[in-house]
Protein backbone atom coordinates (compact mmCIF):
# COMPACT_ATOMS: atom_id res chain seq x y z
CA UNK A 1 0.00 0.00 0.00
CA UNK A 2 1.40 3.37 -1.32
CA UNK A 3 0.61 6.57 0.65
CA UNK A 4 1.07 9.82 0.12
CA UNK A 5 2.30 12.23 2.24
CA UNK A 6 0.08 15.61 2.40
CA UNK A 7 1.86 17.22 5.12
CA UNK A 8 4.29 19.87 4.73
CA UNK A 9 6.91 20.72 8.28
CA UNK A 10 8.07 23.89 8.69
CA UNK A 11 11.14 24.88 7.35
CA UNK A 12 13.89 24.66 9.97
CA UNK A 13 15.27 27.89 10.45
CA UNK A 14 18.10 28.77 13.03
CA UNK A 15 17.72 31.33 15.66
CA UNK A 16 19.81 33.18 18.28
CA UNK A 17 18.41 33.68 21.82
CA UNK A 18 19.65 37.11 23.31
CA UNK A 19 21.92 36.39 25.68
CA UNK A 20 19.70 36.49 29.67
CA UNK A 21 20.37 39.71 31.82
CA UNK A 22 21.60 38.53 35.18
CA UNK A 23 20.24 40.90 36.51
CA UNK A 24 16.95 43.39 35.42
CA UNK A 25 18.56 46.48 38.02
CA UNK A 26 18.00 49.26 35.80
CA UNK A 27 17.21 48.08 32.19
CA UNK A 28 15.93 49.61 29.44
CA UNK A 29 12.70 48.18 28.66
CA UNK A 30 10.96 47.76 25.10
CA UNK A 31 6.94 46.95 25.11
CA UNK A 32 5.78 45.37 22.01
CA UNK A 33 2.07 46.11 21.93
CA UNK A 34 0.30 43.69 19.92
CA UNK A 35 -3.50 45.45 19.30
CA UNK A 36 -5.13 43.49 21.13
CA UNK A 37 -7.53 44.13 24.16
CA UNK A 38 -6.06 45.78 26.37
CA UNK A 39 -2.48 45.00 25.92
CA UNK A 40 -1.63 48.46 26.03
CA UNK A 41 -3.18 48.55 29.61
CA UNK A 42 -1.35 45.22 30.59
CA UNK A 43 2.04 46.21 29.50
CA UNK A 44 1.99 49.82 31.17
CA UNK A 45 0.82 47.89 34.39
CA UNK A 46 4.06 45.31 33.86
CA UNK A 47 6.18 48.25 32.96
CA UNK A 48 5.15 50.68 35.72
CA UNK A 49 5.73 47.12 38.24
CA UNK A 50 9.27 46.72 36.76
CA UNK A 51 10.11 50.20 37.27
CA UNK A 52 8.92 49.87 41.14
CA UNK A 53 11.10 46.81 41.74
CA UNK A 54 14.55 46.81 39.66
CA UNK A 55 14.71 50.49 38.76
CA UNK A 56 13.97 49.68 35.29
CA UNK A 57 12.31 52.63 32.11
CA UNK A 58 10.38 51.96 29.09
CA UNK A 59 12.95 52.74 26.48
CA UNK A 60 10.47 52.34 23.98
CA UNK A 61 6.89 51.20 22.79
CA UNK A 62 5.97 49.56 19.80
CA UNK A 63 2.55 48.79 18.06
CA UNK A 64 2.29 45.91 15.56
CA UNK A 65 0.02 46.45 12.75
CA UNK A 66 -2.67 44.03 14.21
CA UNK A 67 -1.53 40.28 16.38
CA UNK A 68 -1.79 38.77 12.79
CA UNK A 69 0.89 40.11 11.51
CA UNK A 70 4.67 39.88 12.27
CA UNK A 71 6.68 42.88 14.06
CA UNK A 72 8.42 45.06 11.11
CA UNK A 73 12.11 44.72 10.75
CA UNK A 74 12.56 48.70 11.71
CA UNK A 75 10.87 47.72 14.58
CA UNK A 76 13.18 45.08 15.89
CA UNK A 77 16.23 46.88 14.82
CA UNK A 78 15.28 50.02 16.92
CA UNK A 79 14.11 47.29 19.86
CA UNK A 80 17.03 46.10 19.40
CA UNK A 81 19.39 49.37 19.64
CA UNK A 82 17.48 51.21 22.52
CA UNK A 83 16.35 48.21 24.37
CA UNK A 84 18.30 45.89 26.63
CA UNK A 85 14.68 43.76 27.40
CA UNK A 86 12.03 43.35 25.25
CA UNK A 87 8.04 41.97 26.12
CA UNK A 88 5.71 41.48 23.75
CA UNK A 89 1.95 40.61 24.71
CA UNK A 90 -1.02 39.92 24.79
CA UNK A 91 -2.31 36.51 24.22
CA UNK A 92 -6.27 34.66 24.91
CA UNK B 1 6.85 13.96 -3.40
CA UNK B 2 6.68 12.08 0.09
CA UNK B 3 5.43 9.26 0.05
CA UNK B 4 5.11 6.33 2.63
CA UNK B 5 4.80 2.60 1.28
CA UNK B 6 3.69 0.23 3.81
CA UNK B 7 2.77 -3.42 3.68
CA UNK B 8 -0.77 -3.60 4.48
CA UNK B 9 -2.85 -4.83 1.38
CA UNK B 10 -4.16 -2.64 -1.68
CA UNK B 11 -8.02 -2.63 -0.08
CA UNK B 12 -9.56 1.15 -0.40
CA UNK B 13 -11.21 1.01 3.38
CA UNK B 14 -7.96 0.06 4.52
CA UNK B 15 -6.03 2.94 2.55
CA UNK B 16 -8.66 5.27 3.72
CA UNK B 17 -8.42 3.89 7.15
CA UNK B 18 -4.57 4.29 6.84
CA UNK B 19 -5.00 7.86 6.16
CA UNK B 20 -7.59 8.07 9.06
CA UNK B 21 -4.14 6.85 11.05
CA UNK B 22 -1.74 9.02 9.90
CA UNK B 23 -4.54 12.24 11.21
CA UNK B 24 -4.21 13.74 7.31
CA UNK B 25 -8.42 13.71 6.85
CA UNK B 26 -10.75 16.18 7.75
CA UNK B 27 -12.92 13.86 9.88
CA UNK B 28 -14.08 12.61 6.71
CA UNK B 29 -13.25 10.21 4.29
CA UNK B 30 -10.51 10.56 1.78
CA UNK B 31 -9.93 9.50 -1.61
CA UNK B 32 -6.23 8.04 -1.70
CA UNK B 33 -4.17 9.16 -4.10
CA UNK B 34 -2.46 7.08 -6.43
CA UNK B 35 0.71 8.43 -8.71
CA UNK B 36 -1.80 8.59 -11.76
CA UNK B 37 -4.38 11.09 -10.08
CA UNK B 38 -1.40 12.77 -8.02
CA UNK B 39 0.04 13.41 -12.08
CA UNK B 40 -2.75 14.45 -13.46
CA UNK B 41 -3.94 17.20 -11.05
CA UNK B 42 -0.70 19.16 -11.55
CA UNK B 43 -0.78 18.67 -15.28
CA UNK B 44 -4.43 20.24 -14.67
CA UNK B 45 -2.29 23.03 -13.18
CA UNK B 46 0.36 23.00 -15.31
CA UNK B 47 2.44 22.82 -12.04
CA UNK B 48 6.06 20.96 -11.42
CA UNK B 49 5.86 19.25 -8.33
CA UNK B 50 8.57 21.30 -6.68
CA UNK B 51 6.80 24.53 -7.12
CA UNK B 52 6.26 26.97 -4.47
CA UNK B 53 3.13 27.93 -4.42
CA UNK B 54 3.29 30.09 -1.29
CA UNK B 55 4.48 30.65 1.84
CA UNK B 56 3.80 32.16 5.34
CA UNK B 57 6.72 33.70 6.78
CA UNK B 58 5.57 34.05 10.07
CA UNK B 59 5.61 30.27 10.31
CA UNK B 60 8.45 29.17 8.11
CA UNK B 61 5.90 27.37 6.18
CA UNK B 62 6.01 26.81 1.93
CA UNK B 63 3.63 25.24 0.18
CA UNK B 64 4.64 22.86 -2.66
CA UNK B 65 2.28 21.96 -5.97
CA UNK B 66 3.03 18.55 -5.14
CA UNK B 67 1.17 18.79 -1.50
CA UNK B 68 -1.73 20.82 -3.06
CA UNK B 69 -2.17 17.95 -5.64
CA UNK B 70 -1.87 15.35 -3.36
CA UNK B 71 -4.54 16.96 -0.99
CA UNK B 72 -6.65 18.21 -3.95
CA UNK B 73 -6.96 14.08 -4.75
CA UNK B 74 -7.98 13.20 -1.39
CA UNK B 75 -10.40 16.23 -0.82
CA UNK B 76 -11.73 14.26 -4.50
CA UNK B 77 -11.21 16.79 -6.79
CA UNK B 78 -11.08 16.61 -10.54
CA UNK B 79 -7.73 17.76 -12.22
CA UNK B 80 -9.55 20.97 -14.17
CA UNK B 81 -10.33 22.25 -10.32
CA UNK B 82 -6.65 22.44 -9.12
CA UNK B 83 -6.21 26.39 -10.84
CA UNK B 84 -9.29 26.91 -8.69
CA UNK B 85 -7.79 25.82 -5.48
CA UNK B 86 -4.38 26.84 -6.22
CA UNK B 87 -5.43 30.80 -6.84
CA UNK B 88 -7.11 30.69 -3.27
CA UNK B 89 -3.67 28.82 -1.62
CA UNK B 90 -1.93 32.29 -3.07
CA UNK B 91 -4.72 34.22 -1.71
CA UNK B 92 -4.19 32.40 2.14
CA UNK B 93 -0.62 32.99 1.30
CA UNK B 94 -0.92 37.07 0.36
CA UNK B 95 0.37 39.09 3.21
CA UNK B 96 -2.95 41.35 2.96
CA UNK B 97 -4.92 38.10 4.17
CA UNK B 98 -2.41 37.69 7.22
CA UNK B 99 -3.21 33.76 7.28
CA UNK B 100 -1.94 33.57 10.67
CA UNK B 101 -4.99 35.41 12.56
CA UNK B 102 -7.69 33.99 10.61
CA UNK B 103 -6.68 30.27 10.96
CA UNK B 104 -5.47 30.02 14.31
CA UNK B 105 -8.10 32.20 16.33
CA UNK B 106 -10.50 31.04 18.92
CA UNK B 107 -12.81 33.09 16.14
CA UNK B 108 -12.60 29.83 13.78
CA UNK B 109 -13.06 31.21 10.42
CA UNK B 110 -14.06 29.39 7.23
CA UNK B 111 -12.07 30.47 4.45
CA UNK B 112 -14.77 31.71 2.29
CA UNK B 113 -14.35 31.42 -1.45
CA UNK B 114 -16.03 33.54 -4.57
CA UNK B 115 -15.42 32.22 -7.86
CA UNK B 116 -16.42 34.80 -10.63
CA UNK B 117 -15.59 34.41 -14.29
CA UNK B 118 -16.04 31.68 -17.05
CA UNK B 119 -14.50 28.96 -15.27
CA UNK B 120 -17.93 29.44 -12.85
CA UNK B 121 -19.52 27.76 -16.10
CA UNK B 122 -16.80 25.65 -17.23
CA UNK B 123 -16.59 23.70 -14.20
CA UNK B 124 -20.25 24.03 -12.90
CA UNK B 125 -19.61 25.73 -9.81
CA UNK B 126 -22.96 26.65 -8.22
CA UNK B 127 -24.00 30.06 -7.41
CA UNK B 128 -27.34 29.39 -7.57
CA UNK B 129 -29.94 27.37 -5.32
CA UNK B 130 -28.27 25.80 -2.28
CA UNK B 131 -25.36 28.06 -3.15
CA UNK B 132 -24.08 27.52 0.14
CA UNK B 133 -25.11 23.94 0.76
CA UNK B 134 -24.52 20.54 -0.39
CA UNK B 135 -24.65 18.50 -3.89
CA UNK B 136 -22.54 19.99 -5.85
CA UNK B 137 -18.69 18.34 -6.09
CA UNK B 138 -16.79 21.69 -7.61
CA UNK B 139 -18.13 23.95 -4.46
CA UNK B 140 -17.47 20.80 -2.05
CA UNK B 141 -14.12 19.40 -3.31
CA UNK B 142 -12.39 23.01 -3.77
CA UNK B 143 -13.23 24.07 -0.26
CA UNK B 144 -12.44 21.16 1.48
CA UNK B 145 -9.06 20.82 -0.48
CA UNK B 146 -8.43 24.37 0.75
CA UNK B 147 -9.08 23.77 3.85
CA UNK B 148 -7.16 19.92 3.46
CA UNK B 149 -4.13 22.25 2.72
CA UNK B 150 -4.49 24.42 5.50
CA UNK B 151 -4.13 21.41 7.79
CA UNK B 152 -2.05 19.09 6.31
CA UNK B 153 0.36 21.71 4.60
CA UNK B 154 0.04 24.92 6.46
CA UNK B 155 0.27 22.90 9.92
CA UNK B 156 -3.04 24.27 10.63
CA UNK B 157 -4.50 21.63 12.82
CA UNK B 158 -7.74 21.83 15.50
CA UNK B 159 -5.94 22.25 19.01
CA UNK B 160 -2.85 23.00 17.52
CA UNK B 161 -2.41 25.67 15.62
CA UNK B 162 -6.21 25.71 14.81
CA UNK B 163 -7.29 27.25 18.00
CA UNK B 164 -11.08 27.74 17.49
CA UNK B 165 -13.14 28.20 20.49
CA UNK B 166 -16.22 26.43 18.33
CA UNK B 167 -15.42 26.80 14.57
CA UNK B 168 -17.91 26.30 12.25
CA UNK B 169 -19.46 23.98 9.72
CA UNK B 170 -18.06 26.11 6.82
CA UNK B 171 -14.65 25.29 7.90
CA UNK B 172 -15.11 21.79 6.52
CA UNK B 173 -15.80 23.99 3.19
CA UNK B 174 -16.87 26.75 1.91
CA UNK B 175 -17.00 27.76 -1.98
CA UNK B 176 -19.70 29.09 -3.65
CA UNK B 177 -19.94 31.29 -7.32
CA UNK B 178 -21.30 34.40 -7.67
CA UNK B 179 -24.23 34.84 -9.68
CA UNK B 180 -23.29 37.03 -12.90
CA UNK B 181 -26.47 36.97 -14.59
CA UNK B 182 -29.26 39.83 -13.70
CA UNK B 183 -26.61 41.57 -11.15
CA UNK B 184 -27.30 44.73 -10.33
CA UNK B 185 -23.75 45.84 -10.50
CA UNK B 186 -20.87 44.80 -12.01
CA UNK B 187 -19.16 41.21 -10.67
CA UNK B 188 -17.35 41.16 -7.55
CA UNK B 189 -14.30 40.40 -9.28
CA UNK B 190 -14.60 43.29 -11.94
CA UNK B 191 -15.41 45.51 -9.06
CA UNK B 192 -11.92 44.70 -7.79
CA UNK B 193 -9.87 45.60 -10.35
CA UNK B 194 -9.99 42.50 -12.78
CA UNK B 195 -11.34 42.30 -16.07
CA UNK B 196 -14.95 40.68 -17.06
CA UNK B 197 -13.70 37.94 -19.08
CA UNK B 198 -10.85 37.03 -16.09
CA UNK B 199 -11.75 34.25 -13.95
CA UNK B 200 -10.75 35.11 -10.43
CA UNK B 201 -11.32 33.26 -6.51
CA UNK B 202 -12.04 35.62 -3.41
CA UNK B 203 -10.67 34.36 -0.79
CA UNK B 204 -12.59 35.78 3.13
CA UNK B 205 -12.24 34.74 6.36
CA UNK B 206 -16.01 34.55 8.23
CA UNK B 207 -16.32 32.93 11.87
CA UNK B 208 -19.79 33.18 11.48
CA UNK B 209 -23.41 33.42 8.71
CA UNK B 210 -27.00 34.42 9.47
CA UNK B 211 -29.64 34.73 6.80
CA UNK B 212 -30.91 38.08 6.50
CA UNK B 213 -35.20 37.74 5.82
CA UNK B 214 -37.26 40.42 4.51
CA UNK B 215 -40.67 39.88 2.36
CA UNK B 216 -42.14 43.00 2.56
CA UNK B 217 -39.36 45.39 1.29
CA UNK B 218 -39.98 46.73 -2.40
CA UNK B 219 -37.09 49.62 -2.22
CA UNK B 220 -33.68 49.85 -0.96
CA UNK B 221 -34.21 51.51 2.27
CA UNK B 222 -36.09 48.89 3.94
CA UNK B 223 -34.41 46.06 3.40
CA UNK B 224 -31.29 47.66 3.47
CA UNK B 225 -31.88 48.17 7.72
CA UNK B 226 -32.50 44.51 8.19
CA UNK B 227 -28.62 43.80 6.91
CA UNK B 228 -27.04 47.13 9.16
CA UNK B 229 -29.16 46.06 11.96
CA UNK B 230 -27.84 42.22 11.60
CA UNK B 231 -24.42 43.48 11.16
CA UNK B 232 -24.42 45.70 14.46
CA UNK B 233 -25.49 43.12 16.89
CA UNK B 234 -24.07 43.17 20.25
CA UNK B 235 -22.29 40.10 19.94
CA UNK B 236 -20.46 40.81 16.63
CA UNK B 237 -16.23 40.38 17.26
CA UNK B 238 -15.42 43.51 16.23
CA UNK B 239 -17.33 46.64 17.09
CA UNK B 240 -14.35 48.89 18.02
CA UNK B 241 -14.54 49.83 14.18
CA UNK B 242 -13.69 48.87 10.95
CA UNK B 243 -14.44 45.69 10.41
CA UNK B 244 -15.01 44.28 6.71
CA UNK B 245 -18.27 42.17 6.03
CA UNK B 246 -19.69 40.39 3.11
CA UNK B 247 -23.20 40.03 1.96
CA UNK B 248 -24.74 37.69 -0.53
CA UNK B 249 -27.93 39.06 -1.72
CA UNK B 250 -30.12 36.19 -3.43
CA UNK B 251 -32.70 36.64 -6.30
CA UNK B 252 -35.42 38.31 -4.74
CA UNK B 253 -33.64 40.71 -2.75
CA UNK B 254 -31.21 41.49 -5.73
CA UNK B 255 -34.37 42.08 -7.64
CA UNK B 256 -34.93 45.26 -5.39
CA UNK B 257 -31.79 46.35 -5.54
CA UNK B 258 -31.56 45.99 -9.65
CA UNK B 259 -34.75 47.69 -10.20
CA UNK B 260 -34.13 50.52 -7.63
CA UNK B 261 -31.09 51.66 -9.69
CA UNK B 262 -29.25 52.33 -6.96
CA UNK B 263 -24.87 51.94 -7.52
CA UNK B 264 -23.00 49.60 -5.63
CA UNK B 265 -21.20 52.30 -4.11
CA UNK B 266 -24.33 53.74 -3.01
CA UNK B 267 -25.74 50.40 -1.39
CA UNK B 268 -22.21 51.01 1.03
CA UNK B 269 -22.85 54.25 1.80
CA UNK B 270 -26.08 53.33 3.36
CA UNK B 271 -24.83 50.62 5.39
CA UNK B 272 -22.04 52.51 6.67
CA UNK B 273 -24.41 55.29 7.75
CA UNK B 274 -27.02 52.60 9.69
CA UNK B 275 -24.73 50.12 10.91
CA UNK B 276 -23.96 51.67 14.08
CA UNK B 277 -24.72 51.03 17.75
CA UNK B 278 -24.30 53.87 20.71
CA UNK B 279 -21.77 53.56 23.03
CA UNK B 280 -24.22 53.42 25.95
CA UNK B 281 -25.69 50.01 23.91
CA UNK B 282 -22.19 48.26 24.15
CA UNK B 283 -21.56 49.65 27.77
CA UNK B 284 -24.65 47.96 28.80
CA UNK B 285 -23.77 45.03 27.22
CA UNK B 286 -20.09 44.92 28.65
CA UNK B 287 -18.75 45.43 25.28
CA UNK B 288 -16.78 48.40 26.37
CA UNK B 289 -16.10 48.94 29.69
CA UNK B 290 -17.61 50.76 32.43
CA UNK B 291 -21.08 52.77 33.03
CA UNK B 292 -23.49 54.32 30.66
CA UNK B 293 -23.00 57.77 30.67
CA UNK B 294 -25.58 60.49 29.13
CA UNK B 295 -23.31 61.75 26.38
CA UNK B 296 -22.61 57.87 25.54
CA UNK B 297 -26.26 57.71 24.37
CA UNK B 298 -25.75 59.67 21.77
CA UNK B 299 -22.28 58.46 20.83
CA UNK B 300 -22.31 56.71 18.13
CA UNK B 301 -19.86 53.72 16.98
CA UNK B 302 -19.94 53.05 13.27
CA UNK B 303 -18.58 48.99 12.09
CA UNK B 304 -17.89 50.23 8.57
CA UNK B 305 -15.35 53.10 7.65
CA UNK B 306 -15.19 52.97 3.93
CA UNK B 307 -17.25 51.52 0.50
CA UNK B 308 -14.56 47.92 0.22
CA UNK B 309 -15.17 47.15 3.95
CA UNK B 310 -18.41 45.98 2.42
CA UNK B 311 -18.56 43.17 -0.26
CA UNK B 312 -21.65 42.71 -2.00
CA UNK B 313 -21.86 39.84 -3.80
CA UNK B 314 -24.85 38.11 -5.68
CA UNK B 315 -25.83 34.41 -5.37
CA UNK B 316 -28.63 32.19 -4.65
CA UNK B 317 -31.87 30.89 -5.83
CA UNK B 318 -34.17 33.33 -7.47
CA UNK B 319 -37.06 32.62 -4.95
CA UNK B 320 -37.27 33.29 -1.22
CA UNK B 321 -36.84 36.38 0.42
CA UNK B 322 -33.52 35.30 2.23
CA UNK B 323 -30.22 36.83 1.47
CA UNK B 324 -26.61 36.46 4.31
CA UNK B 325 -24.00 38.39 5.99
CA UNK B 326 -21.19 36.66 7.07
CA UNK B 327 -18.52 39.02 9.47
CA UNK B 328 -15.54 38.83 8.66
CA UNK B 329 -12.88 37.82 11.05
CA UNK B 330 -10.88 40.77 12.62
CA UNK B 331 -10.54 43.99 13.16
CA UNK B 332 -8.81 45.64 9.79
CA UNK B 333 -6.46 42.37 10.53
CA UNK B 334 -7.11 40.46 7.51
CA UNK B 335 -8.42 41.67 3.98
CA UNK B 336 -10.13 39.71 2.14
CA UNK B 337 -8.04 39.02 -1.15
CA UNK B 338 -8.86 38.16 -4.65
CA UNK B 339 -6.68 36.32 -7.41
CA UNK B 340 -6.78 35.80 -10.65
CA UNK B 341 -7.13 32.24 -11.73
CA UNK B 342 -4.46 31.13 -14.65
CA UNK B 343 -5.85 27.91 -16.94
CA UNK B 344 -3.02 25.73 -16.06
CA UNK B 345 -0.76 28.42 -14.82
CA UNK B 346 -0.89 30.38 -11.65
CA UNK B 347 2.32 32.49 -12.28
Amino acid sequence: MKLFDPTSKPVERAVDLAPRPASLEGLRLGLVDNTKFNSDTLLAMLAERLARRHGMTVALTSRKRSPSHEIDEAAVKTLRAQADLVVSGIGD
Amino acid sequence: MHVVTTDAAQDPRELIEAYYDAGWTDGLPVVPPTDASVEAMLAAGGLRGDEVIGEIAGRNQVVVADKVAINAVMAGCRPEYVPVVVAAVKGLCHPDFAYHGPASSTGGSAMVLIVNGPIVRALGINSGNNAFGQGHRPNATIGRAVRLVMMNALNTRPGLLDRATLGNPGKYSFCFAEHEDDHPWEPLHVSRGLAAHDSAVTVYASNSLYQVYNQLAATPEPLLRCFADALCNLGVPNMKGFNQSLIVLAGEHADVLRTSGWSRRKVQDFLIEHARRTVADFKRAARLPGPAEAADETTWRRLFERADDILLVCAGGRAGSWSACLPGWGNKWTRAVTVRIESGRNA
